[in-house]
């Protein structure tokens, strides 16, 4: 686990990819893609009914819209997640559907569309096999689904517990266990011995009286190993939750999820976004425009572990970020979605390395790092 | 003797000039309470037949779907994925377990619930472009 040093970081604008018509609500990175020799491909979805897929590629190395998927969804889409095979990508809709795409010869086609949900999908989640698909929706539930040969899906079970919208949905990444956050305050944990049997039950509900959130909570994320959990919310906190997994993964049963840390006094708006790398450093995006990023405190404290804010990047967007994704390769590169309809792609670095050479394609791009080098040096821009 | 029966006389004279608010008072409300009894049982024999209908319309209605089904299942067994079959099942006994002879039994609210999410799952599962007109839809809000 790498510790990060106070105040030697900043967050660099590599591209701003810009094409949908109306707000970007959510991001994933193709976990199977910028290994390999296969360019690093990105999807993202939007208030304008599409669903966008940029891959970075050429001999600038920059970011091109390869597909637009529309003509699908009959509103917005809230939601993109790719499975882990990087072979399907399920989309959330408002109109109450989930599509499941596949790339077929370089095309995407929708090979199935799951129904059920009484109105707006919020959220979906693959789980680490990818035989399973978790949805949530405005009608406070969540839905489990199976994937069947020949692309078939069926509901395993609708788990109901949320008294409202739920939010997101999330699978544990080793584990079969769905995790779901909602207006509501609370996070709830579902687990069935069974996980294709219907015997799915809320094990745990982590609420204001455990330490948990009082007011939306809008996201959650793993750390690479799975026993620590980061949820953010409407609260203007962070909250950082530990289980002792390994018990859990040995069959032992189930083990609690318990409050370890509250990062508060950071934000004084709404935290829509959080994501955790694999390399230990927590990204957030939130209704300020800004994006925040958070590590572990190398400072010993006999309560446990604390976190401390890396860097704030003010003004990332022109509006609220709704969301951050880490790419799960390049353990540096943080992708960004918002309110003003474009998705920008960073790359954490270190404040004394050396600026990277501009691309010659995105103008965008080099007059950003431009621009940062002469603040940098103290002369004003002309512009 | 003599004066404390006619004091007597003059107090109940009195008496019913004084207690005059509290006699009309007494005459109003139990005036008011029979009307209430009569015109509550008028109503609540209405709402009973709306709400008995209303219900019957809709356990009727899944029960129908339920007998289609399974006859498909007796044509061809292998038509029906098995958690599709169970589903049905579940509906079935769902169904079976409904108290319609007695309101008051709390379970109402929760199997008729049960029912319609089991039905949606179905729906979903086979395919079914249904939906039940009977229950009022809640109003398309977007957040």
């Amino acid at each position: 686990m790498e510790f990060f040093d106070d105040g030697d970081y900043e967050l660099r604008e590599i591209q701003k990819l810009e094409g949908h018509t109306d707000r970007v609500w959510c991001l994933s990175w193709n976990p199977k893609t910028g290994i390999n020799g296969v360019p690093p491909i990105i999807a993202s979805c939007s208030g304008d009914k599409t669903i966008r897929i940029w891959e970075q590629s050429g001999p600038s190395q920059s970011w091109r819209c390869k597909a637009v998927l529309e003509e699908t969804h009959a509103r917005t889409v809230r939601s993109c997640a790719w499975s882990l095979c990087g072979k399907f990508l399920a989309t959330g809709s408002f109109d109450a559907t989930t599509a499941i795409w596949e790339n077929v010869g370089g095309d995407y086609e929708c090979v199935s569309t799951l129904e059920g949900h009484e109105n707006e999908v919020k959220s979906v989640s693959w789980n680490e096999c990818g035989n399973m698909l978790a949805t949530c929706s405005r009608d406070k539930s969540v839905w489990i689904w199976e994937v069947l040969p020949g692309n078939e899906f069926e509901c395993v079970t609708v788990l109901q517990g949320h008294t409202q919208d739920v939010k997101m949905v999330q699978w544990h990444p080793r584990m079969d266990i769905v995790f779901s956050c909602s207006y509501d305050n609370t996070i709830k944990v579902w687990w069935s011995e069974d996980a294709e049997s219907e015997n799915w039950e809320c094990c745990q509900t982590i609420g204001e009286s455990n330490n948990g959130h009082s007011s939306t909570v809008w996201a959650l994320s793993f750390n690479v190993e799975g026993d620590k959990m980061v949820s953010c919310s409407d609260d203007l906190t962070l909250k950082i939750w530990e289980a002792n997994t390994l018990r859990m993964e040995s069959g032992d049963g189930y083990a609690p999820w318990s409050h370890i840390c509250t990062l508060s006094g950071y934000h004084d708006r709404t935290i829509f976004s959080v994501h955790w790398s694999r390399e230990g450093i927590i990204a957030s995006g939130a209704a300020d425009d800004a994006i925040r990023l958070f590590v572990e405190s190398k400072d010993d404290s006999i309560d446990g572990p604390s976190y401390k804010m890396l860097l704030k990047k003010e003004k990332a967007h022109d509006m609220d970020v709704n969301s951050v994704q880490w790419n799960p390769v390049d353990h540096h590169l943080l992708a960004s979605g918002s309110d003003d309809g474009t998705i920008k792609i960073w790359e954490l670095a270190s404040t004394s390395t050396e600026m990277p050479e501009a691309s010659t394609e995105s103008t965008e791009s080099t007059a950003s790092t431009e621009k940062k080098a002469l603040q940098k040096l103290g002369m004003t821009t002309l512009i | 003797m003599d004066s404390h029966q006619s004091n007597n006389s003059i107090e109940d004279i009195f008496d019913s000039s004084l207690n005059l608010e509290e006699t009309h008072f007494k005459e109003g409300y139990d005036e008011g309470y029979n009307h209430g009894l009569n015109t509550g049982k008028e109503e609540a024999r209405q709402v009973g037949l709306k709400t008995g209908f209303e219900t019957g319309e809709e356990l009727g209605f899944y029960k129908g779907c339920v007998d289609v089904w399974n006859s498909v299942i007796r044509v061809d067994p292998t038509r029906l994925s098995s958690r599709v079959q169970k589903g049905i099942k579940q509906m079935e006994e769902l169904i079976e377990k409904y108290p319609a002879m007695d309101p008051e039994d709390e379970s109402v609210q929760e199997i008729i619930e049960a029912l319609r999410l089991k039905f949606r799952v179905l729906r979903a599962a086979l395919g079914m472009k249904l939906d039940y007109d009977g229950y009022p839809k809640p109003k398309d809000i977007e957040f």
